[in-house]
C-alpha cells in the first residue's frame, strides 16, 4: 500500500469514526418548541396496550434494571427478596443499579443522566411530590393509570402517599415506602434532666429552656445541605401558620412575605439564639448530628422512622429511645410526612413486566415474608417484626393512620427554588439577614424561579 | 536549463503515531465540548426530548443578571489571588530549603508532596470532619492549647467558610509547586553560586539574583497551572460546604454542577462552564505557547 492510499485510509476511518460519535445523540435541541411542562397524563396509549413494545415471549429471558439508593446494609435486606422473584420468575433477572446511600442531593443526577444517554432503568426510586415532578414534565415516566385499575393499587397504600405521588390528576409511580417524623429522644436521658414529652408548643419551648440550663441543647441539626435545617423551620412554619396556610405555602399560593412567615423565622433565630440548637450546624453533614445527641448533649434529633435502624446500627439500645410528634397547637396535629416510589422509565424495554415486579414487590405478601426488608413499606398492613422494631411500628402507625400530613419542603419545591429556601434560612441563622428580610427574600426568590421557569 | 523547485517531503510517519491519540482527543473531548456549546445556546433541561434556541441569553444572564453567578466568580477571583502568592510561595520556600543537603530529606519531600496525590473528595471530607465544631481536630486543639476562644464552626460561619476550604486546597497544592521547583534548582548550575560567593554575595542575594531568575520558566509552569486549577475548583467546596453557609462559598464549578445537574438548567449551566474555559483558555494558551516556544 503506498503512502497516499496510507493517508486516505486513515482520513476515511477518522471521519466515520467522527460520524459515528455525533449519531444518535438524545436531547438534541430541536426546532420545533419544546411543550412546556406538558403533562404526561394526556399521553394516548395506555401502558399496558403499548404497541411500540413488543410482548415478552413466554419463556424468554429478560433483565429488568432497576435503580436504588440501596446501600449495603439495604441490599443485604433486599437480596434474598430479589432472589425470591427471580426463583418464582425464572426468566426474569433482577440488576440493581445503586447509588449507594446518596440522598435527594446526588441520586436524582445520576439518574437524569441514565435517562437522557436513552438507556434508562426499567423502574427506578423516586422521593415523591416535586423531587419527581422533573421527570414526569420532561416525559420520561410513565402514567400508571391503567396499571392502578389492573392491579388494585388505590386499596394497596397509604392514601396520603397517593396524593403525593400523583401529578396533574395521574399517578406515576407506585408507592414504596411512607416515612414520618419526629422527635426523638432518650428516655434515661430525659429522666435525669426532670423534663416531659411536651404537649404544646409552649411547653416545647419550656422544656429547650430548662435544658439550657443544664447545658443541654435542645436539639440536634446537621444543616450541610440544608434539608436536616429546613424540618425544624418546617415544625414551626406549620406551628405559626397552621396547616392552611402552610399547604398555600407550599402550593405558592400564598406569599412567603406573610406575617405566620416571619413569626416562623422569628421562633427559628430564637431557638439559635437562646442556644437551644447545637451551634455552628450550617455546614454540619446531617449524619454528624447524632452525634451530640447519642454523647446526651442534645436531647432531640427530628428524624423519621428509619431512626430505629440507624440508633441500632450506631449500637444505641433502642430501648433507650422513644419519640413524639411535634407539638404545633393547630388542629388537626399534623406532622411532616414523605413518600417514596418506584416510577417505570417511559423508554424502558419491559413496563409490563415491570409493573408486576412492583406489584409483588410491594405485596402485603412479600411485606410479610421479609418483614426486615419493608420496614417501612407504604402498603397498608406491612409491618416490619414489632417485638424487634418497636419504635419503627410505632411511628409507622401514626404515619399510615394519619388523616393529614405536610410534605417536608424539599417536596413541595423544585431544588433550584428550594436552593433559596436554604439560603434564606441559613442567612437567618447566621443573621445576615433579619426575619422579615428572610421572608421578602423567599418571596422575591419564588418570584425569581417562576419567571425562570415560566410557572 | 529549466531550474525547478526542489519537491519538498513531507514527513507523515509522526503526524500518523499521533493520530489515534488525537482520534480520542477529538471523540471525548473536542466532540463533547462543541456538543456543550451548542447545549449553551439552548434552554435545555437535560431531561426533555427536546429544547428551544435562546442564542447567547444564557451568557448574558450569567454576566450581567445572575447575582449568585458574580457572586462564585468573585470567589474564584479570590481563590486565584490567595493561589498565586500561598501556596506557590510556600512551595518555592519548600523546594529551596530541601533542596540543601539535609537529613532525611527525601522522605520530607515525599511527605510534603504526598497531599497532591489523594483524591480530592477523600481530602475534603476528612477536613470537613477536623473542622467540624463539636468534635473536630482543629477544635479540640485549639482548646487543648489554651486558644479556646477561637475555636469556631469554621466551616458554618459565611466569613470564615471560604478561607477553611481554601486553607485545605493550600494543603493540597503546596507539595505540587514544590515538586517543579525542585526539578527546576536541580537545574542551576553550581557554577553560579561559587561564582557569586567569591564576589561576596550572601544567602539573599545570591536568591533573588541568581535562584529566582534560573527560575523564570518553572514560575511560568506554577504559576499558569495555579490559575487554571483555581477557576476549575470543585471537588472540595462540593464536599466541604456544598457551596454553603446560604450561597457563600460557590465558585463558577459548583454553580454550573448546581445548574446544569441539579436544577434543569442544562443550557445555562453549559453556559456558565463555556465562561469558566474561556477564562481558563486566556491564561492556557500563552502558557501552551510559551511551553511549545522549544
Amino acid at each position: 500500500m503506498n503512502r497516499n492510499t496510507t493517508i486516505r485510509t486513515f482520513a476515511i476511518a477518522s471521519i466515520a469514526t467522527l460520524l459515528a460519535a455525533c449519531a444518535g445523540m438524545p436531547g438534541a435541541p430541536s426546532a420545533a418548541p419544546a411543550q412546556p411542562n406538558a403533562p404526561a397524563a394526556t399521553a394516548a396509549a395506555p401502558a399496558a396496550a403499548d404497541a411500540t413494545t413488543a410482548p415478552v415471549a413466554s419463556g424468554e429471558k429478560i433483565t429488568l434494571r432497576i435503580a436504588s439508593i440501596w446501600d449495603a446494609t439495604s441490599m443485604e435486606q433486599m437480596q434474598p427478596v430479589l432472589d425470591d422473584y427471580m426463583k418464582q420468575n425464572p426468566n426474569i433477572q433482577i440488576a440493581v443499579d445503586n447509588t449507594a446511600g446518596s440522598g435527594a442531593a446526588v441520586y436524582p443526577d445520576v439518574l437524569k443522566t441514565a435517562l437522557a444517554s436513552g438507556n434508562p432503568p426499567d423502574a427506578f426510586f423516586m422521593w415523591g411530590g416535586e423531587i419527581a415532578g422533573p421527570f414526569i414534565d420532561a416525559d420520561q415516566v410513565l402514567n400508571l393509570n391503567d396499571f392502578y385499575k389492573q392491579y388494585g393499587w388505590d386499596k394497596v397504600y397509604g392514601p396520603w402517599t397517593l396524593d403525593r405521588i400523583s401529578r396533574n390528576g395521574s399517578k406515576f409511580g407506585v408507592p414504596y415506602t411512607a416515612h414520618g417524623m419526629g422527635f426523638w429522644y432518650n428516655k434515661d436521658n430525659f429522666a435525669k434532666w426532670g423534663v416531659e414529652v411536651p404537649k404544646t408548643f409552649a411547653e416545647q419551648e419550656a422544656m429547650c429552656e430548662k435544658l439550657k440550663g443544664q447545658n443541654v441543647y435542645c436539639v440536634s441539626i446537621g444543616g450541610k445541605f440544608g434539608w436536616h435545617t429546613m424540618r425544624i423551620l418546617d415544625y414551626f412554619i406549620e406551628h405559626q401558620c397552621g396547616p392552611d396556610k402552610h399547604d398555600q405555602l407550599n402550593a405558592l399560593t400564598l406569599s412567603w412575605a406573610d406575617p405566620c412567615v416571619v413569626a416562623s423565622y422569628q421562633s427559628f433565630q430564637k431557638w439559635v439564639d437562646n442556644g437551644w440548637v447545637v451551634p455552628d450546624f450550617l455546614t454540619v453533614s446531617p449524619d454528624d448530628s447524632r452525634f451530640p445527641f447519642f454523647k446526651g448533649d442534645a436531647a432531640l434529633v427530628l428524624e423519621g422512622d428509619w431512626y430505629e435502624s440507624v440508633l441500632k446500627n450506631n449500637e444505641q439500645d433502642n430501648k433507650k429511645y422513644n419519640f413524639y410528634l411535634p407539638p404545633t397547637d393547630q388542629t388537626p396535629l399534623r406532622f411532616s410526612t414523605f413518600p417514596e416510589q418506584f416510577m417505570i422509565s417511559k423508554d424502558g424495554k419491559h413496563p409490563n413486566e415491570t409493573a408486576a415486579f412492583l406489584n409483588w414487590l410491594t405485596s402485603p405478601e412479600t411485606a410479610k415474608k421479609f418483614p426486615t426488608a419493608f420496614a417501612s413499606s407504604a402498603t397498608i398492613g406491612a409491618n416490619p417484626d414489632c417485638n424487634e422494631w418497636p419504635l419503627t411500628c410505632g411511628l409507622r402507625k401514626e404515619v399510615l393512620d394519619a388523616k393529614s400530613t405536610y410534605p417536608p419542603t424539599d417536596q413541595a419545591f423544585q431544588k433550584e427554588l428550594m436552593d433559596g429556601f436554604f439560603e434564606v434560612q441559613d442567612n437567618i441563622v447566621a443573621k445576615k439577614l433579619t426575619p422579615e428580610e428572610g421572608a421578602n427574600l423567599m418571596q422575591q426568590r419564588v418570584d425569581e424561579w417562576k419567571a425562570k421557569n415560566k410557572k | 536549463m529549466t531550474h525547478t523547485r526542489p519537491r519538498r517531503r513531507i514527513r507523515l510517519t509522526p503526524y500518523l503515531f499521533l493520530l489515534p491519540a488525537l482520534l480520542w482527543y477529538l471523540i471525548f473531548l473536542g466532540y463533547p465540548m462543541f456538543y456543550s456549546f451548542i447545549i449553551s445556546l439552548t434552554d435545555w433541561d437535560g431531561l426533555s426530548r427536546g429544547s428551544n434556541w435562546v442564542g447567547l441569553s444564557n451568557y448574558t444572564s450569567a454576566i450581567f443578571q445572575d447575582q449568585v453567578t458574580i457572586l462564585a466568580l468573585r470567589n474564584n477571583l479570590i481563590w486565584t489571588a490567595g493561589t498565586l502568592v500561598i501556596p506557590t510561595t510556600l512551595g518555592l520556600l519548600f523546594a529551596v530549603a530541601l533542596d540543601q543537603k539535609l537529613p532525611a530529606r527525601t522522605l520530607l519531600r515525599s511527605i510534603f508532596y504526598s497531599p497532591a496525590v489523594l483524591p480530592l473528595v477523600a481530602v475534603g471530607l476528612i477536613w470537613a470532619w477536623m473542622y467540624n465544631p463539636q468534635f473536630g481536630f482543629i477544635n479540640e486543639v485549639l482548646k487543648a492549647v489554651g486558644l479556646g476562644r477561637f475555636a469556631r464552626g469554621w466551616l458554618s460561619m459565611f466569613e470564615t467558610a471560604l478561607p477553611a476550604t481554601f486553607l485545605t486546597a493550600i494543603w493540597t497544592g503546596v507539595g505540587f509547586s514544590m515538586t517543579v521547583y525542585l526539578a527546576a534548582l536541580q537545574g542551576i548550575p553550581r557554577e553560579q553560586y561559587e561564582a557569586a560567593r567569591m564576589d561576596g554575595a550572601t544567602g539573599p542575594r545570591l536568591f533573588w539574583n541568581i535562584t529566582l531568575p534560573w527560575l523564570r520558566e518553572a514560575h511560568v509552569i506554577v504559576l499558569s497551572l495555579a490559575v487554571i486549577n483555581s477557576f476549575k475548583v470543585f471537588d472540595l467546596i462540593y464536599t466541604m460546604t456544598y457551596g454553603g453557609p446560604g450561597r457563600s462559598t460557590q465558585v463558577m464549578g459548583t454553580w454550573m454542577y448546581f445548574n446544569a445537574f441539579q436544577y434543569y438548567h442544562a443550557g445555562y449551566g453549559s453556559a456558565i462552564a463555556w465562561i469558566i474555559a474561556i477564562i481558563t483558555l486566556v491564561v492556557a494558551i500563552p502558557y501552551v505557547r510559551r511551553m511549545s516556544r522549544d
